[in-house]
């Protein structure tokens, strides 16, 4: 019953009702930018703290610790583990932050030995290895972190009382990499507050297979536990989830936050159309005395709310893409770095609500428009 | 055999309820309009002028009695169906224009025609012609704050012919215009009835409006109370 021909009576509305169309659009993008920004960090939470059945990294930790400050472990444990079966490499790990606190910029320094670097499967994008290798106080910095604090190769910078120079920029598969500085081991442990030598935070442990993971965080912990430092060993997403656990939960309750802007959305939409057809209440009557069906008046005003919806979710989803894109923000906290990246996929769908709710919001005034008796229209202006 | 009246209405009744109270601005109305006629409806404020005319131009429906115009019982079309039908076959003039303010004269007068299927050329040429015929083609592209009441008339006289109906059906359509302007639209109705033939149905409180039509119908409390025909011999 509709046709394409129809459609610029849509476009000129809303065009021509210019105020009204950039009020709404405007408060619908704003809306949907806050909905996106949510999405992000929802999935950025699932994708860092969801156990996945591939998983095949352990975290060991001092027990009962949960900062990367009191977490204390001896170094010389790394022999030990390494000898425990399925265990493929071990990385002992000192962690350093400048707030241990959540932030969304937050440095986070991570001692290795030199000879495990090689193990951390990074790539180095800008700098060399060597670089790092040639100086005691050289860093390989996340690409995430890099964009962020606009940090290249030769640069120096300091943050928790450590001052660094950049020897590279890396990326890797692992999510932390992204907004961590790669600095040596000793380096870390002399430069640090309440350092040490000889003591790491923690340990990462690569198992051979996946499903010994289990068994082998059971054995490194009984392994460990009539020391003076037992320890708490679990798999990596799992670690993340205890560490972050306050921001989990904080993340897992702007759920809400993501359905109202919706609502929102919805009831920004609804208002507007609601509006505009008491407003238009003698021109539907126009339409249809010139052969305008009823329902294709009804059609007409469904498109117009789908329409204004469109636009403020495109504007809303895009911008929240375009911040999230530049801006490489990761949650972070005691340590551990959540990545909050654009997400196309949660942009596609923050699209696609927006048509839903245009739909929703238009249904009503449409329906009730078009039940109208069209002699009344004129006689009630 | 007579041929039968373009226009026929019979006890054509129309009453409105209003709590316990029943109005009926329209009482058994006998009626019959031969094509290409000219009628103008005269009456006191609320002796149901406009509620006749709504029911002829199918945008209201009769409560009782029937009303058949070109064949068509209007009474028993579905609402969907009796759009179509005043799509093809009646064009309304109103008082205050009631043209779509968003849209430019040119797109008001397009407006029946997207209810057609019809190259967009074809489309184009139909408007020209109709904005041509009524004396507004240069003012196409103006919006309807930006045209005076006369030339607001103009547009809207031009929207209702587009489509090329048989039957125009006009409500105090000078109403609102000063005299001259008054005039100008007068003519351009008259012509619509003579030259091509549009059965043209006029309410109006003016009697020089009236006098152009061949027969003045005079309603009182919804009932006909007079029929002149002065001029029907001008009729055939
Ligand atoms: N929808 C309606 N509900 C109630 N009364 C109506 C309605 N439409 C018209 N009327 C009444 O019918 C009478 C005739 O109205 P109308 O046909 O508009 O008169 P006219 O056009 O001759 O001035 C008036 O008294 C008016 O109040
Ligand atoms: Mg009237």
């Amino acid at each position: 019953m509709i046709n394409p021909r129809h459609l610029p009576l849509v476009f000129k509305q809303v065009v021509r009702h210019r105020t009204r169309t950039l009020l709404t659009v405007g408060g619908v993008a704003a809306a949907m930018f806050l909905f996106c920004a949510v999405q992000a960090m929802q999935h950025a939470v699932a994708r860092a703290t969801d156990g996945r059945a591939d998983e095949t990294t352990l975290v060991v930790y001092r027990e009962n610790r949960f900062c990367p400050f009191t977490s204390r472990l001896p170094e010389h444990y790394e022999r030990r583990i390494v000898a425990i079966p399925h265990v493929r490499s071990v990385v002992p790990l000192k962690i350093v932050v400048n707030n241990c606190r959540a932030g969304l910029d937050v440095i986070t320094f991570r001692g290795v030995p030199e000879e495990s670097v090689e193990s951390l499967g990074l790539r180095i994008l800008e700098g060399s290895l060597e670089a790092w290798r040639a100086r005691g106080d050289a860093a390989l910095v996340g690409r995430s972190l890099a964009a962020r604090r606009g940090l290249s190769v030769g640069q120096s910078f300091d943050a928790a009382g450590v001052t660094v120079t950049v020897a590279g920029i890396v990326d890797s598969d692992a999510p932390q990499d992204q907004s961590v500085a790669y600095v040596h081991l000793p380096f870390l442990q002399r430069a640090a507050r309440g350092g040490g030598q000889g003591i790491v935070t923690q340990f990462n442990v690569k198992v051979d297979e996946a499903r010994h993971l289990e068994a082998v965080a059971r054995a490194i912990d009984a392994e460990f536990r009539d020391d003076q430092e037992p320890t708490y060993t679990s798999p990596e997403t799992a670690f993340i989830a205890r560490a972050a656990h306050d921001v989990v939960e904080i993340v897992g309750f702007t759920r809400w936050l993501g359905w109202a802007c919706l609502a929102a959305v919805l009831g920004l939409v609804a208002n507007a159309i609601v509006l505009s057809v008491q407003d238009r209440v003698k021109e539907h009557a126009i339409l249809q005395t010139l052969g305008f069906r009823s329902g294709l008046i009804a059609a007409l005003i469904v498109l117009e709310s789908i329409l204004l919806s469109l636009l403020g979710g495109a504007a809303g989803a895009g911008a929240a893409a375009g911040v999230l894109a530049w801006g490489h923000f990761a949650l972070t906290v005691e340590g551990v770095n959540i990545a909050v990246a654009a997400d196309p996929l949660a942009a596609a769908t923050g699209v696609g609500l927006a048509a839903l709710l245009g739909v929703a919001a238009g249904l009503f005034p449409a329906w009730r428009a078009s039940r109208r008796p069209i002699a009344q229209c004129f006689r009630a202006v | 055999m007579t041929t039968a009246p373009f226009i026929q209405c019979r006890s054509l009744t129309r009453a409105y309820r209003k709590g316990a109270t029943v109005i009926t601005p329209l009482r058994e109305l006998d009626l019959d309009v031969p094509a290409g006629d000219f009628v103008a409806l005269m009456g006191p404020s609320g002796s149901g002028k406009t509620t006749l005319l709504n029911l002829i131009a199918g945008i209201d429906r009769p409560t009782a009695g029937s009303l058949i115009i070109g064949g068509v019982d209007l009474g028993r079309l579905s609402a969907a169906r009796l759009a179509d039908w005043r799509a093809a076959s009646v064009g309304y003039v109103f008082q205050l224009y009631n043209l779509v303010p968003v849209l430019t004269a040119y797109e008001n007068v397009e407006l029946p025609l997207l209810l057609r299927r019809m190259p967009s050329r074809e489309r184009h040429r139909r408007v020209a012609l109709a904005l041509e015929l009524t004396g507004i083609a240069d003012r196409h592209d103006h919006y309807p704050r930006q045209l005076s009441g006369g030339q607001e008339q103009r547009v809207a006289i031009a929207r209702a012919i587009v489509a090329d109906p048989p039957l125009l059906v006009a409500d105090e359509p000078t109403g609102d215009l000063d005299g001259e302007s008054a005039a100008a639209i007068m003519s351009l109705l008259v012509r619509l009835n003579r030259e091509l033939g549009k059965t043209l149905i006029m309410v109006t409180h003016d009697p020089r409006s009236a006098a152009h039509a061949r027969r003045t119908l005079h309603l009182e409390k919804g009932r006909l109370v007079a029929d002149d025909r002065p001029n029907a011999e001008a009729a055939a």
